[in-house]
């Protein structure tokens, strides 16, 4: 087991920054990253997201509505998954200039509060346009399990990644 | 036009969520009111929960430097207009996902986003009776009418004669 990408910088002799996302040079096609930690979503969670986000669907947030439906209890909102994925997807992908748009999310199975969510990416595509400006555009899919391994959402996104030589670190000090 | 009471007893009406299957119809657009203004804290609260610590939402210096303003994360984006469109579609069983879900233009915080949805298809459910799934698509647009994201979803929803609701006592 190699160490093959690091998220610091030595920028002195025992000086080390933290720098994290990796360039756009870094990805391959065929590369899966699995993020770490995962989150567990409670239901507290899904009330939250749902009220400030002013959704109005009461399968969310009504427990005696939500008693009397298929699934007996409150589903957590799509977006709350989707958001809490792509998130958890930082650490790897923080060099994400902006996400163009989704080809597809499929939500394939229901999360309930108090179930715990992990994130994994595939490098899809590398669109390797040498003359794309200071970043590069990468096709990922991101699937979200549960805790029992069950996929629960797949997405599949285009995103702009900075490359190394435009990596925006030093603009902001890093 | 659309029922939105349920009428219990003499001058007595309950209001009915979102718009059963079967008043859907292919060609219809619904316009989201009211619009939502999204603020910078709101998406710097979503992506700390979301364990996201890039630096665009959670370091002003750094945002200032590379973005030039408070770009909203296209996954808090996407949320607001799609929950937009749940005043309509809030008779929702379960949603099975989105597809070419495109962004346009980058929202800033700040912006208030308005929505419409309009309706693309609709067929009942063959393993679940009381459901029909639908496909619509919903655009975002920003103050000035630009638009922001696209994208066509499909989800189940609830006929008018079937669901919890009664059971609920709604």
């Amino acid at each position: 087991m190699t160490a093959t990408f690091t998220w610091y910088a030595e920028i002195a002799p025992n000086r080390f920054r933290e720098r994290y996302g990796l360039a756009f040079e870094d990805f391959a096609p065929g590369q899966r990253f699995r993020h770490r930690p995962g989150i567990t979503i409670t239901q507290q969670d899904n009330i939250d997201e749902s009220v400030e986000a002013l959704n109005q669907a009461m399968i969310h947030y009504d427990d005696h509505y939500a008693a009397q439906t298929e699934f007996k209890r409150p589903l957590v909102a799509s977006n709350l998954t989707v958001i809490r994925l792509i998130g958890m997807t930082w650490k790897t992908f923080a060099a994400r200039e902006r996400i163009l748009g989704w080809a597809e999310i499929s939500m394939l199975a229901p999360v309930f509060g108090g179930d715990t969510v992990y994130a994994e990416t595939a490098i899809k595509t590398r669109h390797d346009d040498p003359a794309g400006g200071p970043c590069g555009r990468l096709t990922l899919v991101t699937q979200g399990t549960n805790q029992h391994g069950k996929t629960i959402c797949r997405m599949e996104y285009d995103a702009l990644i900075w490359r190394r030589a435009h990596l925006p670190f030093a603009q902001a000090g890093y | 036009m659309f029922a939105n009471y349920r009428q219990v007893e003499p001058d007595v009406y309950m209001e009915l969520t979102g718009i059963a299957f079967e008043d859907f119809a292919v060609g219809q657009v619904f316009e989201h009111r009211p619009g939502r203004t999204i603020t910078e804290e709101e998406c710097r609260k979503h992506m700390m929960h979301a364990l996201d610590l890039s630096p665009r939402n959670l370091d002003r210096v750094y945002t200032a430097a590379v973005h030039g303003r408070t770009v909203v994360p296209e996954t808090w984006l996407l949320s607001v207009v799609a929950i937009l469109t749940t005043k309509t579609f809030g008779r929702v069983v379960a949603n099975l996902g989105w597809t070419n879900t495109v962004m346009h233009a980058q929202a800033v915080a700040g912006d208030t986003i308005t929505a419409e949805s309009e309706i693309l298809g609709k067929r009942e459910s063959n393993s679940r009776p009381d459901q029909g799934i639908m496909h619509v698509a919903t655009r975002g647009f920003d103050q000035a009418g630009h638009l922001l994201c696209s994208y066509e979803r499909r989800f189940l929803v609830y006929r008018g004669d079937g669901g919890p609701y009664r059971q609920a006592g709604y």
